[in-house]
C-alpha cells in the first residue's frame, strides 16, 4: 500500500498525479473534464495512466471536486422544504437587500433555492441571550410532513432564529419529523453552521440540504468505480477549509466541499512555503481562465469565514484564495474611450486563444505570449499545435485601434496589462494582512504561471519566484498530501475575561468531541474570532490546544490579537476586547510522503537552442537558450532563458537568474544590480 | 469655471460640473502605462473602502456601507473612486476643496495631516456626515488627497437623527475644515471637541480611527504608484484617464435621443410645514453632453428637506449613469454631464438652510431624472419603486448597564417593473443600492427588539404585464424603553406605474403601543417607545408595467402558488388568469 493518487477537476482538465512511495516513481495524466458526469472524467484518467496493480497498492485517493459548486451553478439539486420561525419565512428571498452590480437599476435575482410554497413557519421563539420566550408549538408539524411529502421535498432545512445561542427548538422539531414519520434529510442550522446572522445560516443550511442530493450518489458511484478497478484504500474528498474529509464526512457535510476548487494549489505552495521556511508565500496559479492567489505566512493556510457561492452566502471555512479573470485565455480589447484593456472575459477552452486554431478570433494572452516568442512551441497545454500566423492576425487587430505602434507593442502590452491585474490583485491581499509584498516569494505554477515569472516579480516588486516541481500539475500534487481535517463552530458573544474561559474550554471540547475520539494522529486547533467591544468584523487568533485543556493565558490571546490587529490595521483601540466565535480544528495527518514530487523527464526541448524572446526589462528581442528543465546545471543560469517541462515553460527574463532549489524547485531571482 | 461659486448665493443660474477640462497632455501618455496605473489607482481605492469595513465601529458603516472613498490629484480631480453609498460618491470633490480652501490651501497642509470637515454646504448631506482629507506627498511634493466622508451615528445634533430641524445649526456640531491629525499627531484640543459633542463618542472615535486608517491606505498606495513612475509620466498618464473618462462616457450619451425631457413629481412635506412640494427636472440631451436642469425648483424649504448643491450633482450623475452604462469612474467622467441649479431652492440651498433630510428631495430627484427619460428610451425605464431608504434611527439607555447605545439603518423597498420583467421586491433604493440589511439576529444581540416579523408583503406589488417588486412588512417590538427617530419619504404618492402598469404602495410606519393606541408616522423625530410597542414598518412596492390583462397566465398562477399574490387580488386584477 505505498501508492498515493491525486485528482483534480478543473474546469477545462481533469488532472491526475500518482505516486509511488516505495521506488519514488511518478505518473502524470490530463484527461478532458466530463462536466455532466464528473466521475467519468476522474474514471477516465485512471483507466488512461494507471494499472489495476497501482489501484490495489494505494493506501489513499484524494480528489477535490467542483460537483457541490456545479449543483449550485446549474440549480440542479435536492427539493428542499424549509422551515422557520413565525414571522421568518421570506429570509431566504428578502435577503440583505443589496444588488450583485449596484448600477443595475433592473436587477432580477436568481429564484431563491426554496420557493415560498416550501418555506413554512412554526410557533416558536428563542431570544439573543438564549432564553425561551414562545414555547415551540409541534402541533402543525404533521401537516408540514403531509405537506412537504405532497410537494415532494426529498430534504428539509431548520432555521430557527437565535438557535445559535440555543438549538433546543431545532433539535425538538427533528424529533418531531421523524416521530411524524419522514425519512429523508434533515439539515438543523445550529449543526451546519452554529453561527449568527440568520440568512447567511439560512442559505448555508439549505445549500447543505441542496446539494447533498447531487453529492451523494456521485460520491457512491465515485467509490464504487474505484472499487470495481481495485482500489480498496481511503477515498477522501478536499475541503474549502483545507485539508480533506473522508467520505463519509463528506457525505454528511458536503456543503464544506463547495469552495475547494482553489485550494489545492494554496495548500499545496503552503507545504512547499513550509519545507523551504519561506516567510511569506504568494501562490500564483495561472489556468487558462483565472489567477488564484492568496497571502500564506509561515506556511499556514489563511482562512475565512464567510464565504461566497453564486451570490449566496455560505457560513463555512475556507481558504482565503481570491480569483480574478486573468489567464491564458483572457482576451484583450480596446474600450470606447481608446485604451487597450485584458480580461475579464475569457476565450475558456472552446474556441481558445486564436492560436490553438480552434476557432478563436480574438487575441488572448496565450497569443500575445506566442507573439513574443515566450512559448516554446507545444509547450502549453499537453502538445496542442500553436499557429504563429494565427496569433500575429489578431494581434494587427488591435494596432490600430489601440494606437500603439505596432503588433510587438500590442503584445507586450496585453501581458503587462494582464500581469498587473495579477499584481493588483496580490498587493490587495498583502496590504489587508499587513505584510510587506517585497518581502515575499512568489510561487508560479498552473498552465500559465511560470510564463509570468520575471515579469511578475518586475510588477509586484519582489525578488523571488519560485517554479515547484510539476508546476502545471502542481494543484493535483498538493491533493496528495493534505490532512483529514474537520472544524466546527459555534457563536459565543461574551467580553473577553478570564471568567469566560472555562465556558470557552466546555464549547471548544464540545465542538471537538463532535468530530469522534481522538487518535495519536490528531492535532487540534483552537481558534477564536475577537474584536473590539463595538466592531462587527472580527479577527481569526489560532491558538494551540489539546482537546479537553485549557486554553494558553489571557494575556497570550489578548496580545496576539492586539499584535495581528496591529499589523492588518496600523493601530490598536483602547477598547476591552471581545470574542464572538470559537472554532475547533482537527488535522490528522495521513501516512503519506511530504518528499517534493519528481516531475518526470519530457524531452520537449530537443532540437531547440536558441531562440529570439522579447525581453521585458531590456525592451527588445534578445536570442534566448532553450533548455529542459532537467538540464539545468546545479549552478544555475542567467537570465534570458526559457526552461521548459512537460506542463509549463518558464521565462526568465534578462535581468534575472535562475538555479535549481529546495523540493525540485526552480528559483528565479532578481539581480537588482543587473543592467536594465 | 470654480466650484466654490456655490458658497455665494447669487440670482444668477448657477452650472457645476467637472473642475477638469481636457489639457491634450495625455496625448503622449503611453496607454499600456497609463491603463496600468487606471488600475492600480482604482485598487488603491478599493482597499481604502475595505479598510474602513474592517475597521469600523458602526453598523451603519460597516453593513450599510453609509460611506464613500476617494483619490484626488493635487489639482483635486478625482484619480479613483471605490463603489460605496451611490449618492455620497459625487460629493467628496466638493469635500476635498472645502476641506483644503478652509485650513488656507494646499501649502497649508503637510504630511500626517489629516483635516475635519463636515459643514453640510459643502459635504452635500448632514453634519453627521462627516469627511476626512488627508494630503499624500511623494517625491516631496504634495501629489493628491485621499478622502474618506462617512456617516456617524451622532455629532451633536438636537437629536441623534432629526426631521424636524429649521437651521443647520440645530443639525449637529460642524467642524469647518480643521486639522484633527497635524504630523501625525492627533490635535488633542479638536479630538476632545469631537467626542465632547457626541452622545456616543467610543462609536465615533472608533469609526474616527477606521477612516484615519482607510485614508492612510490610499495615501500610501498612490505615494508607491507617484514614486514608481516618477511625477512626470504620472501626470500625463492621468491626464490620459481622465481623457480616456470622459471618452467613454461621451460614447454613452450619444446614443441618448438628443431633446429636452422633464418630469414632474410632489414631495410629501418638509418634516416641518406640512403641505406637499411639488417640483420638477429636465433633462437636456445635446451630442455628447447632458444637463440636468433644477432652475424651476422650489425655494428652499422652512424644514430640513433641502438637498445642497454636492448631492444634487451627485445624484444627478448617479441617475444618469444608472441609465447609460457605468465603470469605475474619474474626474473625466465628470466633464460631459452640467447641473443647473438656483441658489435658493431645494436643490441649492443657501446657509442656514436645514438640509437633515436631503435624501428626500435628492433620492426623489433619482428616479424622477430617469422617469425623465422614460420617452426616450422606453426599453430600459422602469416603474417607480418604493423610492425611499425608509431610514429608522433608534437610541435609549440600556436597562441593565445604564450604558447608552444608538442604531439605525435604511430598509429595502419593492422595484418597480420594466419591460424586461417583473420588479425585484425588497432592494435597497437605487441611491443605497450597495447597502446591507441587517440580519435580525445581530439587531437582536445588540438592541432590545425583538423582531417579530420581517416578510414580503403579498398583493403590495403594481399590478401590470409585469408586476412591481414587494415591499417589507417588518415589526420591532421593543423591550426596553427608548426611542425613534422615523425618516420616510414618499408616504403619500404611491409608486407610479408605466405603460398602463398599476401603482405600488407608498411607505408606512405605525406604532401601536402597549396600551393599544395606534399612529402613522413618516418624519417624526424622538418618539417615544415605552416598553412593550410594536413598530410596524411597510416599506413602499414597485409600480406595474404594462396592461394587466397582458401578465402571463402562468405568472399570474405562480404568483397564486408563492402567495405573493391572493386569490381576492388575482380576481380583482387578472381575472383572464383564472
Amino acid at each position: 500500500m505505498t501508492v498515493v493518487i491525486g485528482v483534480d477537476v478543473g474546469g477545462t482538465f481533469t488532472d491526475l498525479v500518482m505516486r509511488d512511495q516505495a521506488d519514488g516513481q511518478v505518473i502524470v495524466g490530463k484527461v478532458p473534464t466530463t462536466p455532466q458526469d464528473p466521475e467519468v472524467g476522474v474514471l477516465n484518467a485512471v483507466d488512461a495512466v494507471l494499472t489495476p496493480e497501482h489501484l490495489s497498492r494505494s493506501s489513499h485517493f484524494l480528489h477535490g471536486t467542483t460537483v457541490g459548486l456545479n449543483a449550485l451553478i446549474e440549480r440542479r439539486g435536492a427539493t428542499v422544504g424549509l422551515i422557520t420561525t413565525a414571522g421568518f419565512r421570506d429570509v431566504l428571498e428578502i435577503g440583505r437587500g443589496d444588488r450583485p452590480d449596484p448600477y443595475d437599476l433592473r436587477p432580477r435575482p436568481k429564484d431563491p433555492l426554496v420557493p415560498r410554497r416550501r418555506r413554512v413557519e412554526v410557533t416558536e421563539r428563542t431570544r439573543a441571550d438564549g432564553q425561551v420566550v414562545t414555547p415551540l408549538d409541534l402541533s402543525d408539524v404533521a401537516s408540514i410532513v403531509e405537506s412537504f411529502a405532497t410537494e415532494s421535498v426529498d430534504a428539509i432545512a431548520v432555521v430557527l432564529i437565535n438557535s445559535y445561542t440555543n438549538p433546543h427548538h431545532e433539535l425538538l422539531l427533528e424529533a418531531e419529523l421523524r416521530r411524524c414519520g419522514y425519512e429523508g434529510d434533515i439539515s438543523l442550522s445550529h449543526r451546519v453552521s452554529g453561527e449568527y446572522r440568520e440568512y447567511e445560516r439560512t442559505t448555508t443550511t439549505v445549500i447543505d440540504a441542496f446539494v447533498r442530493h447531487r453529492m451523494g450518489p456521485y460520491l457512491r458511484r465515485l467509490r464504487d468505480g474505484l472499487a470495481e478497478r481495485g482500489f480498496v484504500g481511503e477515498l477522501l474528498i478536499t475541503r474549502s477549509g483545507g485539508g480533506a474529509l473522508t467520505v463519509e464526512e463528506a457525505l454528511q457535510r458536503p456543503f464544506e466541499t463547495i469552495l475547494s476548487g482553489p485550494v489545492a494549489g494554496a495548500a499545496a505552495t503552503a507545504r512547499l512555503a513550509q519545507a523551504m521556511s519561506l516567510p511569506l508565500a504568494i501562490p500564483a496559479d495561472v489556468g487558462g481562465t483565472s489567477f488564484d492567489t492568496a497571502a500564506i505566512v509561515d506556511g499556514r493556510l489563511p482562512l475565512n469565514f464567510e464565504g461566497d457561492v453564486e451570490g449566496l452566502p455560505l457560513q463555512c471555512p475556507w481558504v482565503d484564495v481570491r480569483s480574478i479573470g486573468a489567464g491564458g485565455g483572457s482576451l484583450a480589447h480596446v474600450d470606447e474611450g481608446g485604451l487597450l484593456r485584458v480580461g475579464p472575459r475569457s476565450a475558456g477552452a472552446i474556441p481558445g486563444p486564436a492560436c490553438y486554431q480552434r476557432g478563436g478570433v480574438q487575441a488572448t494572452v496565450t497569443d500575445a505570449a506566442l507573439a513574443l516568442g515566450m512559448l516554446a512551441s507545444g509547450a502549453l497545454s499537453g502538445g496542442v499545435g500553436l499557429d504563429l500566423a494565427a496569433a500575429h492576425r489578431v494581434l494587427d487587430d488591435l494596432v490600430e485601434s489601440s494606437g500603439l505602434p505596432d503588433r510587438v507593442s500590442v503584445a507586450q502590452g496585453i501581458m503587462r496589462i494582464a500581469a498587473s491585474h495579477m499584481a493588483e490583485a496580490v498587493r490587495g491581499i498583502t496590504v489587508e494582512k499587513g505584510v510587506d509584498l517585497r518581502a515575499g516569494a512568489l510561487v508560479a505554477f498552473g498552465g500559465a504561471g511560470p510564463l509570468f515569472a520575471s515579469l511578475l516579480a518586475l510588477e509586484m516588486d519582489v525578488d523571488t519566484v519560485v517554479i515547484p516541481s510539476n508546476a502545471g500539475n502542481f494543484s493535483a500534487v498538493g491533493l496528495m498530501q493534505s490532512d483529514v481535517s474537520r472544524s466546527a463552530a459555534r457563536t459565543l458573544l461574551r467580553p473577553l475575561s478570564p471568567h469566560i474561559m472555562q465556558e470557552v474550554v466546555d464549547v471548544a471540547t464540545d465542538l471537538g468531541l463532535s468530530f469522534g475520539p481522538a487518535t495519536d494522529a490528531d492535532s487540534y486547533e483552537l481558534l477564536l474570532d475577537l474584536r473590539y467591544r463595538g466592531q462587527e468584523h472580527s479577527l481569526t487568533i489560532a491558538l494551540p490546544w489539546a482537546l479537553g485543556e485549557q486554553t494558553p493565558p489571557i494575556e497570550l490571546i489578548e496580545s496576539k490579537f492586539e499584535a495581528e490587529y496591529h499589523a492588518s490595521y496600523g493601530l490598536n483601540l483602547p477598547e476591552s476586547v471581545e470574542l464572538v466565535n470559537v472554532r475547533v480544528q482537527r488535522h490528522t495527518r495521513l501516512n503519506v510522503s511530504r518528499e517534493a514530487v519528481s516531475a518526470p523527464r519530457w524531452n520537449g526541448a530537443t532540437g531547440l537552442v536558441e531562440r529570439p524572446v522579447w525581453s521585458f526589462t531590456q525592451a527588445e528581442w534578445l536570442l534566448t537558450p532553450v533548455i529542459e528543465r532537467t538540464d539545468l546545471p546545479k549552478e544555475g543560469m542567467v537570465g534570458p532563458v526559457l526552461i521548459v517541462e512537460q506542463t509549463a515553460t518558464t521565462v526568465v527574463d534578462f535581468g534575472f537568474g535562475v538555479r535549481p532549489g529546495e523540493q525540485e524547485s526552480l528559483v528565479v531571482t532578481r539581480d537588482r544590480g543587473a543592467r536594465t | 469655471m470654480t466650484l466654490l461659486s456655490w458658497m455665494n448665493p447669487a440670482e444668477a443660474v448657477v452650472s457645476s460640473s467637472s473642475r477638469s477640462v481636457s489639457t491634450g497632455i495625455g496625448d503622449t501618455a503611453d496607454p499600456i502605462t497609463t491603463e496600468i496605473i487606471r488600475q492600480g489607482l482604482n485598487a488603491a481605492a478599493e482597499h481604502m473602502k475595505r479598510t474602513v469595513i474592517r475597521t469600523a465601529f458602526s453598523p451603519i458603516i460597516y453593513e450599510a456601507l453609509d460611506f464613500a472613498v476617494a483619490l484626488y490629484d493635487a489639482d483635486m480631480s478625482m484619480l479613483a473612486q471605490a463603489p460605496t453609498l451611490p449618492s455620497f460618491m459625487g460629493t467628496l470633490g466638493f469635500c476635498v476643496e472645502a476641506a483644503v480652501t478652509a485650513v488656507g490651501g494646499s501649502q497649508a497642509l503637510g504630511p500626517g495631516d489629516v483635516v475635519l470637515y463636515n459643514d453640510p454646504f459643502g459635504t452635500g448631506t448632514h453634519p453627521q456626515d462627516a469627511a476626512m482629507v488627508v494630503p499624500i506627498f511623494a517625491c516631496d511634493t504634495l501629489v493628491g488627497y485621499a478622502v474618506i466622508k462617512a456617516h456617524w451615528l451622532d455629532i451633536g445634533g438636537k437629536d441623534p437623527y432629526c426631521t424636524d430641524t429649521v437651521d443647520v445649526f440645530q443639525e449637529g456640531t460642524i467642524f469647518p475644515g480643521v486639522k484633527l491629525y497635524e504630523g501625525d499627531q492627533v490635535v488633542d484640543s479638536i479630538y476632545r471637541m469631537v467626542l465632547a459633542n457626541s452622545r456616543i463618542p467610543d462609536a465615533v472615535i472608533g469609526d474616527i480611527n477606521a477612516m484615519v486608517a482607510g485614508a492612510r491606505s490610499g495615501g500610501a498606495a498612490l505615494t508607491r504608484i507617484v514614486e514608481r513612475y516618477g511625477l512626470e509620466e504620472f501626470r500625463h498618464c492621468v491626464a490620459r484617464i481622465y481623457d480616456h473618462g470622459e471618452a467613454m462616457v461621451r460614447h454613452w450619451f450619444e446614443q441618448l435621443p438628443d431633446g429636452e425631457y422633464s418630469a414632474h413629481s410632489v414631495i410629501d412635506g418638509d418634516g416641518v410645514v406640512g403641505t406637499p412640494i411639488p417640483f420638477e427636472v429636465t433633462v437636456r440631451v445635446h451630442g455628447s453632453s447632458v444637463t440636468v436642469d433644477y432652475t424651476k425648483a422650489p425655494d428652499q424649504t422652512v424644514g430640513p428637506i433641502n438637498s445642497p448643491l454636492p448631492s444634487t450633482v451627485a445624484v444627478s450623475r448617479l441617475a444618469v449613469a444608472y441609465l447609460v452604462g457605468n465603470e469605475a469612474p474619474n474626474e473625466g467622467h465628470f466633464r460631459a454631464l452640467e447641473v443647473l441649479t438656483r441658489p435658493g431652492s431645494i436643490f441649492h440651498p443657501v446657509r442656514p438652510a436645514p438640509s437633515f433630510m436631503y435624501g428626500v428631495p435628492s433620492d426623489h430627484a433619482i428616479e424622477l431624472i430617469i422617469n425623465a427619460l422614460a420617452a426616450a428610451l422606453p426599453e430600459l425605464v422602469p416603474a417607480a419603486s418604493g423610492g425611499d431608504i425608509c431610514a429608522l434611527v433608534w437610541w435609549g439607555t440600556r436597562e441593565g448597564t445604564g450604558e447608552p447605545w444608538a442604531d439605525g439603518a435604511p430598509h429595502p423597498v419593492g422595484l418597480g417593473a420594466s419591460p424586461q420583467g417583473d420588479g425585484a421586491s425588497t432592494m435597497m433604493f437605487h441611491s443605497e443600492s450597495a447597502t446591507r440589511f441587517t440580519p435580525a439576529e445581530i439587531w437582536e444581540a445588540r438592541n432590545p427588539w425583538i423582531i417579530e416579523q420581517c416578510a414580503l408583503a403579498q398583493d403590495s406589488g403594481g399590478v401590470g404585464m409585469f408586476r412591481g417588486g414587494l415591499g417589507l412588512n417588518l415589526s420591532f417590538r421593543v423591550i426596553e424603553d427608548c426611542y425613534i427617530t422615523v425618516a420616510i419619504a414618499r408616504t403619500k404618492l404611491r409608486p407610479w406605474g408605466l405603460e398602463g402598469g398599476g401603482e405600488g404602495r407608498p411607505n408606512d410606519l405605525v406604532i401601536e403601543y402597549p396600551d393599544g393606541r395606534t399612529e402613522s408616522h413618516s418624519l417624526s423625530t424622538r418618539v417615544t417607545l415605552p416598553k412593550g410597542t410594536l413598530v410596524h414598518l411597510r416599506t413602499g412596492s414597485g409600480g406595474g408595467h404594462g396592461d394587466p390583462a397582458e401578465r402571463e397566465i402562468s405568472s399570474v398562477r405562480s404568483d397564486l402558488t408563492e402567495e405573493y399574490i391572493s386569490l381576492e387580488h388575482a380576481y380583482t386584477h387578472y381575472p383572464h388568469a383564472l
